[in-house]
């Protein structure tokens, strides 16, 4: 650093004389501070200026893994096919539901300064109803997302038969088991605790069957795998019905493999991390849980290493298990001005192609949602696992698809767990549910 | 000569009346822009929830009905309201007190003098000064089944964050842990307080020790327990941050404020006309809590004078 002056302290001068200058600033100095000033502008203000005749595509995402470099590429090989346009990529807060907060002031303030943007699966009909993003049927048709999308995935993203969302990578919930303490996965409930407690009897130490009971989305999850499980479902007609027979029977269910020692009682306050940790450090026979652990438990660190399959989840009377859909949508802001609009899908496109699906596979672990890239060879090099997940994804079923989802969900994570934890009978908390979620919801005009 | 006087002092206290006024229009002038700050950043909100609180309200849709009391009479009858309150009336009356409790053994402690005190207040100050969130997060994993506090769970069919009744306690114990050395603090900075002259006379007078702690040091510490019993009641029934980090309220919402259930409902489900309900009912009750001590507290300070 160059001195321009000093500042004598020791002076009784006042302040503003005591700065001595050894030579005022020069005209290239002048000059230098307005260049920086000018390069720092573009990050306070709005819309950033890009060359002139070029478009500039804003695109928030979540953090997709540590390292940046393959998404980059990706955005870089859009940018090379596309030589009028560039992408200022900028990544969300690596919660859900923080992301789910951002949003939910900058769309709603009319933030214009991204075109792309990433959503959880469960929030995209509340932004298209709120008119946050827009309809994409200019560019997308709902019968092509409808063929080359898993059906759930697709669906998620079409509201009302128009196309409001792309989707990016999918996940499905998942039932983990030893392949040394078990030969086969379970198909019904009553193999997985025969299993279980037979498992248990050999070794005291061992836990049965881990899932996440906290109160919180991931609960939800494991409530709606139980539900379809016993055959129920909650949707009809456009509203959510609880008050089932299904829907008890399900409660029920998933309180006795806690009452009945099949499931440790730290299930009650077990998110993913917490069951994954456990099974990971072979406390226990079954777990519930997302494709991503199955790389967290091939790690070398882990201590059932090469001895963990999945399957789908059981049911009640051995049909073919249902796991909850879970993934993220890429949709275009409603406030993208017109001469981004058709950029901006091709770069949805280009993201959610089957070459991306490929790429975000292998480097990230990410699940494509294409069921073609399954029997990709490729898919099969990159991640190993991965083509083993094609059925179960296909019969993965969404949450229900309501714009308000986040308070209906909000309804139900306090009384599932009411049910679950045996403060109140499944009938009592179903019905504590459906009115609360009726008063809101059943206003809607 | 007789009527010069009068009129020279009717000049000099028109004069003084005048130069008075000003100072006082001058003084309001002054302060005028710090109280309209205020008004700004206090009643303001506090009025828009209340207006916001008599409508439904769902943001995000723009939906946005006037409905008049039926949000309130709806809390009247919101089972989760009453929960969330009386959890946080016991998750306040239990953390509080026991923070007083230990908070002033550890004052008397650390105004004992002894070598390495210095270092010994500093150490206990730690807790205080981690951000709530990180060490939430370090206890959530304490109290882990497998975790050290886990194993000294008697119970093998409870978990501490899982079973209800057992996650309250765990959450009273983190504020505990964290917030003692607060209200150490401030004790100590009572203990201190206190002149010496006043314990030289009760030691004349041959008073026991704990007669001259019943006598002399509660008294003469009276105000400063009430400033940090009125600190920590307010703090504790807006609790937030622990609680969400260790249980977001679970299980069965039995570790659930009202803050927390203000927030999902603001937040998260995006009802602002319920949510300023709550709000509103949060201030109130805080409102409440406050001029309830200030009445305490006037009469403590009075009677210690």
């Amino acid at each position: 650093m160059r001195v321009i002056g000093r500042l004598d302290c020791a002076s009784n001068e006042p302040w503003d004389k005591r700065v001595h200058f050894s030579h005022p600033p020069s005209p290239r100095l002048r000059r230098r501070r307005f260049l920086q000033l000018a390069l720092l502008a573009p990050l306070c203000c709005g819309r950033p200026r890009s060359a002139p005749g070029k478009i500039r595509l804003g695109f928030k995402y979540q953090p997709l893994g540590s390292n940046p470099g393959p998404l980059r590429e990706l955005l870089a090989s859009y940018e090379r096919n596309h030589p009028g346009v560039e992408v200022a990529a900028e990544a969300l807060p690596n919660a859900s539901d923080v992301a789910h907060q951002y949003f939910l002031t900058a769309l709603e303030g009319g933030a214009g300064d991204f075109d792309v943007l990433v959503m959880d699966i469960i929030w995209t009909r509340e932004f298209a109803r709120a008119g946050w993003i827009a309809d994409l049927s200019f560019a997308l048709r709902a019968e092509v997302l409808r063929r080359e999308f898993f059906a759930a995935a697709a669906e998620s993203g079409i509201v009302d038969g128009k196309v409001f969302a792309v989707p990016w990578y999918v996940d499905v919930g998942l039932l983990y088991y030893r392949r040394d303490l078990v030969p086969n996965a379970p198909r019904t409930y009553r193999e997985l605790e025969q299993d279980a407690l037979e498992a248990k009897t050999a070794d005291a130490h061992l836990q049965g069957y881990l899932w996440q009971g906290r109160q919180y989305e991931g609960l939800v999850c494991n409530v709606f795998e139980s539900i379809w499980g016993h055959g129920g479902s909650t949707w009809s007609d456009g509203r959510l019905q609880l008050e089932t027979p299904q829907v008890v029977a399900a409660l029920v269910y998933l309180r006795s493999l806690l009452r009945g020692g099949i499931s440790p009682a730290a299930v009650n306050s077990a998110a993913e991390e917490e069951s994954r940790r456990a099974f990971q450090n072979g406390r226990a026979v079954f777990m519930r849980n997302w494709p991503y652990a199955f790389t967290e438990l091939q790690r070398s660190a882990s201590l059932v290493r090469d001895r963990v399959g999945f399957a789908a989840l059981p049911t009640q009377d051995g049909a073919y298990g249902q796991g909850t859909l879970g993934g993220w949508n890429l949709a275009l802001n409603a406030r993208s001005p017109p001469r981004n609009r058709l950029a901006a899908v091709q770069l949805i496109e280009h993201l959610t192609s089957p070459q991306a699906n490929l790429l975000l596979a292998g480097a990230y672990g990410r699940n494509p949602p294409r069921p073609t890239v399954y029997r990709d060879p490729t898919l099969a090099e990159a991640a190993p696992q991965m083509p083993a997940l094609l059925p179960i994804l296909s019969a993965a079923r969404p949450r229900p698809p309501t714009a308000y989802y986040n308070l209906v969900s909000d309804m139900l994570q306090s009384e599932f767990s009411a049910a679950i934890a045996g403060v109140r009978s499944p009938e009592a908390a179903l019905e504590r549910a459906q009115q609360h979620i009726d008063r809101i919801v059943g206003q809607d005009a | 000569m007789r009527n010069n006087t009068s009129i020279e002092s009717w000049a000099r206290m028109l004069d003084r009346w005048r130069r008075g006024a000003t100072e006082k229009y001058q003084a309001y002038f002054m302060v005028a822009p710090a109280m309209a700050m205020l008004l700004l950043v206090t009643a303001y909100p506090v009025c828009e929830a209340a207006w916001l609180s008599l409508h439904r309200f769902i943001l995000v849709f723009h939906d946005w009905r006037f409905l008049g009391t039926q949000n309130y009479r709806f809390l009247l009858s919101d089972g989760r309201f009453w929960t969330a309150l009386a959890n946080t009336g016991y998750f306040t009356a239990a953390a509080v007190s026991l923070e007083l409790v230990l908070g002033l053994g550890f004052a008397l402690a650390l105004n004992a003098s002894f070598r390495g005190r210095a270092a010994v207040r500093a150490a206990v100050l730690i807790p205080w000064a981690i951000p709530t969130v990180i060490s939430a997060k370090a206890w959530a994993w304490f109290f882990d089944p497998a975790g050290p506090g886990g194993r000294l769970l008697w119970n093998p069919d409870a978990s501490w964050l899982g079973t209800p009744g057992y996650a309250m306690k765990a959450a009273i114990l983190v504020d505990v842990w964290k917030t003692t050395p607060f209200v150490a603090l401030l004790l100590l900075a009572g203990l201190q307080a206190i002149p010496r002259d006043v314990y030289e006379a009760a030691d004349v007078d041959g008073a026991s020790r704990w007669r001259v702690f019943r006598s002399v040091t509660l008294p003469m510490l009276g105000p400063m327990i009430a400033v940090a019993l009125l600190f920590r009641t307010l703090d504790a029934f807006r609790v937030f941050d622990a609680i969400y980090v260790l249980t977001e309220g679970g299980p069965a919402n039995t570790t659930e404020t009202v803050s927390i259930y203000a927030y999902k409902t603001l937040m998260r489900a995006g009802d602002f006309g319920y949510g300023s309900t709550l709000a509103i009912a949060i201030f109130l009750a805080a409102l409440g809590i406050s001029l309830g001590y200030i009445k305490v507290l006037g009469r403590v300070l009075g009677a210690a004078r």
